[in-house]
């Protein structure tokens, strides 16, 4: 008759105030157990595919060779760093991939935003919707169906592009073996891609804009410049400046996989960007280490620029990322 | 009191004005109208000239003759593609890394979602801050390549879908739609003794089928494009997608030539496509997608909106 007393899973939620924090965990944990297995598998997951992986990270610091695998390869601290900042190719790669991530900000930010403030105008729903459908379209293609498109557009033996510029009386260019246009080619051809896709984001932010004060601004006599200059473009300052944090965030990516399906070695001086650098160096010289080298700078850097990012954008305006 | 809208307040010239400002708003509308039809004309003219291509003889394509219209109609690429055994092959593994791959990924993601979408999860922000931080800091390619290797599944079927299970982004998008749904549903269950498992089953999983939905298009598009897990991990011929089938095949054989150490296919290189027949295979490869996104527009749409726009 005596109840059992010495555990914990005899006690009743009420009296909490009376047990260790260890017992009560132990209560939640029992009362929610099937929510607690379920969580197990994605832990598991991350673990295994995220998280070993980072501690992979180790050789960057030490001359992997296969024999002696991760752990008992020898040492070699920082050698693989000052290489780094040595050598006269990663130097030139980590300029590439600034100068395109750049090119890229500079050229493809703006332009969705001017596509969506535009769009936003058009009354007709049916010609709205229909120019939505097929200027969204390029994101669903793999950067491979992309590369092969603009392959063939621009091609020196019956590219139309090239077929135009001859007919008006210039040279066929060569616009994949050429370095001095290669860096445009790759802009443009991402711009095609995304530029529709990236309307939505600012097109939701619009629909947010009270339309009162539109018509106040009508009353007032402003036209359709001085609403836009007034109304418009200051509704759409928040999510334009979140979005160019998170867009700087990542401007050490400047698109591996897309320039790893274009580029070809007679625009590796200006188009290797790090992404594709680490590839080639990693996966083709089999230089595991220093490729592990540059990654982590990279990772590094990539790190400190997004969580600085979103502690700015909620410093100054109020929404992060998460 | 009687301010009309359009007009501004009892001005002589009122009247000139808003007709000055109608004529201007009526320019403006030509001018935005003819941009977005260039805008389309744009974004659809890369396809027109391939089509034409795909549809030509090889003699018109190489002499250049093909612009907009097919010279010299022909199906015969089509034929031909569509009863290639490599081609066939490469679409095959491709529809089977999209099929198994978003449903091993929906279950996965969708239940790693679940309990962290309950605030009374011990330990739950910490749960969700290990998750949140591998999308700030990877690895990296070598030792993610050597973890591959370590599990044997280099040059495997499953290492294409496998490691893409779990998708933190689209997780999340996940837990917040469930955090969306109202208590009360679960405590009125939780009163009729249904355990966690199962009202994740009955009630909040039928109830989620939109954005189950549009993750599984997130994911299905994701497996169907990718390139990249196939170039660093598969060998075989016979475990080659579409995209990697496809990029060696013109990569290695137009105008511009790509030549990585082992990755020169041998293939392309010896029967050096015709272009007419490239542009075929590009079309084919497209459909899929054509067909399906029309009508799953507004699930995409819809879900980069939840994804991007949180408070």
């Amino acid at each position: 008759m005596e109840p059992a007393t010495t555990t914990n899973e005899t006690v009743p939620k009420q009296s909490a105030g009376t047990k260790s924090y260890f017992g009560r965990l132990w209560v939640d944990i029992r009362k929610d157990w099937d929510l607690y297995v379920a969580l197990i598998p994605g832990i598991a997951f991350i673990l295994l595919f995220k998280y070993t992986p980072m501690y992979g990270i180790i050789i960057a610091f030490k001359d992997y060779n296969i024999f002696d695998g991760m752990a008992a390869s020898p040492w070699v601290g920082f050698q693989h760093f000052e290489k780094l900042f040595s050598s006269d190719s990663f130097l030139n790669v980590f300029r590439n991939t600034l100068i395109i991530s750049v090119y890229k900000i500079v050229f493809l930010f703006p332009l969705p935003i001017i596509v969506a403030i535009l769009m936003n105008e058009l009354k007709n729903i049916i010609f709205k919707r229909s120019i939505q459908t097929i200027i969204y379209l390029p994101h669903f293609l793999s950067w491979v169906i992309v590369s092969g498109l603009f392959i063939d557009l621009l091609s020196t033996n019956g590219g139309i592009v090239n077929k135009m510029i001859v007919a008006l009386g210039g040279e066929p260019i060569r616009f994949f073996l050429d370095s001095s246009i290669f860096r445009s080619v790759i802009v443009a051809s991402a711009g095609w891609k995304e530029v529709g896709w990236g309307t939505i984001v600012y097109l939701a932010a619009l629909t947010g804009i009270d339309p009162q004060l539109y018509e106040a601004a009508r009353i007032d006599g402003a036209n359709k410049w001085k609403q836009t200059l007034h109304i418009t473009i200051p509704g759409l300052v928040p999510i334009i400046l979140l979005m160019f944090i998170l867009r700087l965030g990542s401007i050490l990516e400047a698109g591996t996989e897309q320039i790893l399906v274009m580029y070809n070695p007679s625009v590796y001086n200006v188009a290797d960007v790090i992404g594709t650098y680490v590839y080639r160096i990693g996966l083709g010289d089999q230089d595991y280490s220093f490729s592990t080298a540059v990654g982590l700078f990279e990772s590094v850097i990539a790190f400190i620029l997004i969580v600085s990012g979103n502690a700015l954008s909620r410093k100054f305006l109020q929404r992060g990322i998460w | 009191m009687n301010a009309e809208p359009l007009t501004s307040p009892g001005m002589a010239g009122s009247k000139r004005r808003g007709s000055r400002t109608s004529l201007g708003e009526k320019l403006f509308s030509v001018f935005n109208h003819a941009f977005f039809i260039l805008l389309g004309i744009t974004t659809v003219f890369p396809f027109l000239n391939l089509i034409a291509k795909s549809l030509s003889s090889e003699a018109a394509v190489v002499s250049g003759r093909v612009n907009l219209v097919p010279v010299d109609l022909q199906f015969g690429t089509y034929r031909y593609v569509a009863q290639n055994g490599m081609f066939l092959n490469a679409f095959k593994i491709s529809v089977i890394v999209t099929v198994v791959g978003t449903l091993l990924a929906l279950f996965m993601t969708t239940l790693a979602a679940y309990p962290l979408s309950k605030t009374r999860l011990r330990g739950r922000k910490w749960f969700i801050l290990m998750y949140v931080f591998t999308m700030l800091f990877s690895g990296g390619l070598i030792p993610t390549y050597l973890l591959m290797q370590s599990l044997h599944l280099i040059n495997k079927l499953p290492v294409l879908f496998v490691p893409a299970m779990v998708n933190v982004y689209n997780m999340l998008i996940i837990k917040s739609f469930f955090e969306s749904l109202p208590e009360s549903l679960e405590e009125s269950a939780k009163l009729d003794g249904a355990s966690n498992l199962t009202i994740l089953w009955r009630i909040t999983l039928p109830l989620s089928l939109p954005v189950l939905a549009t993750i599984s298009l997130f994911f299905a598009v994701q497996f169907w494009n990718d390139y990249f897990a196939s170039l660093i991990y598969i060998n075989s011929a016979n475990l080659k997608p579409l995209q990697l089938y496809l990029k060696e095949l013109f990569v290695s054989s137009s105008d511009t030539f790509l030549r990585m150490g082992n990755d020169v296919n041998v293939d392309a290189a010896m029967n050096a496509s015709p272009q007419a027949i490239q542009a075929a295979s590009i079309i084919l490869a497209t459909l899929p997608i054509l067909l399906v996104y029309p009508f799953l527009q507004k699930y995409f749409v819809k879900g980069v909106l939840i994804g991007s726009v949180k408070g």
